[in-house]
């Protein structure tokens, strides 16, 4: 079980994170505002790790202007869906286990 | 979403929350159950104007109306397009303030007007609007008494496609409307009694259902996914 929890992605070790991928897995594209709303986070909290996701690949952002206000969406990458897959997969076999020890 | 994450909270209670945000994330959820309360209301409202004109103008009151002339029918057109887009705007502004208003309690940030809604409503009118055109074209031609059978058919198939965006139970709504307009296709002249069944009782009987399951004081407070 302990190796397990050492094969979690790095990139998702944050709850933030997790749920950025978690509304790019339902919604295409979704607005800078929009994911802020749905997360209940402030400006910073997530653009810090929204860039963190950006680096790793697992998001696409594009930053376009609607009149004269900027207007940042972000989509998932084919990269990030697999990986965001795959720790959902792990996850669920740690609690598969857990439910296993406990009974 | 709370600050202060454990690194590694229990991977059960991170599904948890994952599945919670894909689910908050595509379906609208605050739709409130006193909105079709509301537009019941306006619909049995709007099917006892219909009759009140169509008894005063016509002999045979509605049935009077399916036999007529295609001139009489032209005749009634103004009215009965009137009242339709009155009981829509008025369904409309009804959902809108029991929506708005349960959205303040769950004390949502999102404005009423966002993704989910915009896609819920597109998913709505694409059939809905279709499904007008098509009964305008029977009603000018010579089988308005499909008119009604068939806006209840377009609503349910418009609901059913509307269900993957907000709560899985408005699919029974939509089914019901849908099987209440076929039953109503073989009873053409029970038309303003199928309408008031569907669009009236049906929305009221949704509603309350709705309200008691999720915005009652003590019931439940997330839908089941």
């Amino acid at each position: 079980m302990k190796h397990l929890i050492h094969t979690l992605n790095k990139a998702f070790d944050h709850r933030v994170r997790l749920g950025v991928m978690a509304v790019l897995m339902t919604t295409e594209t979704v607005s800078f505002n929009d994911l802020k709303d749905i997360l209940g986070l402030t400006d910073g909290n997530l653009a810090s790790h929204v860039a963190a996701l950006e680096r790793a690949d697992y998001l696409l952002v594009s930053k376009q202007f609607i009149g004269k206000k900027p207007n940042t969406t972000y989509a998932a990458t084919a990269a990030g869906r697999a990986a965001f897959r795959a720790h959902l997969a792990t996850l669920e076999q740690l609690t598969a286990d857990s439910n296993g020890l406990n009974g | 979403m709370k600050p202060a994450p454990p690194a590694f909270a229990d991977p059960l209670a991170q599904l948890t929350e994952i599945r919670a945000i894909m689910e908050r994330s595509s379906r609208f959820l605050s739709l409130s159950g006193l909105s079709g309360v509301g537009a019941g209301l306006v619909a049995l409202a709007g099917a006892a104007a219909a009759h009140l004109y169509l008894q005063s103008h016509y002999p045979a009151g509605y049935v009077g109306l399916l036999d007529g002339s295609r001139a009489e029918r032209l005749a009634a057109l103004p009215f009965l397009l009137l009242l339709a887009s009155s009981m829509a705007g008025a369904a409309v502004l009804v959902a809108w303030y029991f929506t708005r208003r349960r959205m303040q309690q769950q004390g949502s940030t999102q404005p009423l007007w966002n993704s989910l809604t915009r896609r819920l409503l597109v998913a709505l009118a694409l059939p809905l609007g279709v499904g007008g055109l098509f009964c305008l074209r029977l009603y000018l031609g010579a089988d308005a008494g499909l008119v009604v059978p068939g806006l209840l058919v377009f609503y349910g198939l418009a609901l059913l496609n509307a269900s993957k965006y907000t709560f899985t139970e408005i699919r029974w709504l939509g089914l019901t409307q849908t099987v209440l307009g076929l039953v109503a296709m073989l009873n053409p002249a029970g038309g303003l009694v199928f309408f008031g069944l569907g669009f009236g009782l049906g929305h009221i009987g949704y509603g309350l259902l709705m309200y008691a399951r999720y915005e009652r004081p003590g019931a439940a407070a997330a839908p089941a996914a």
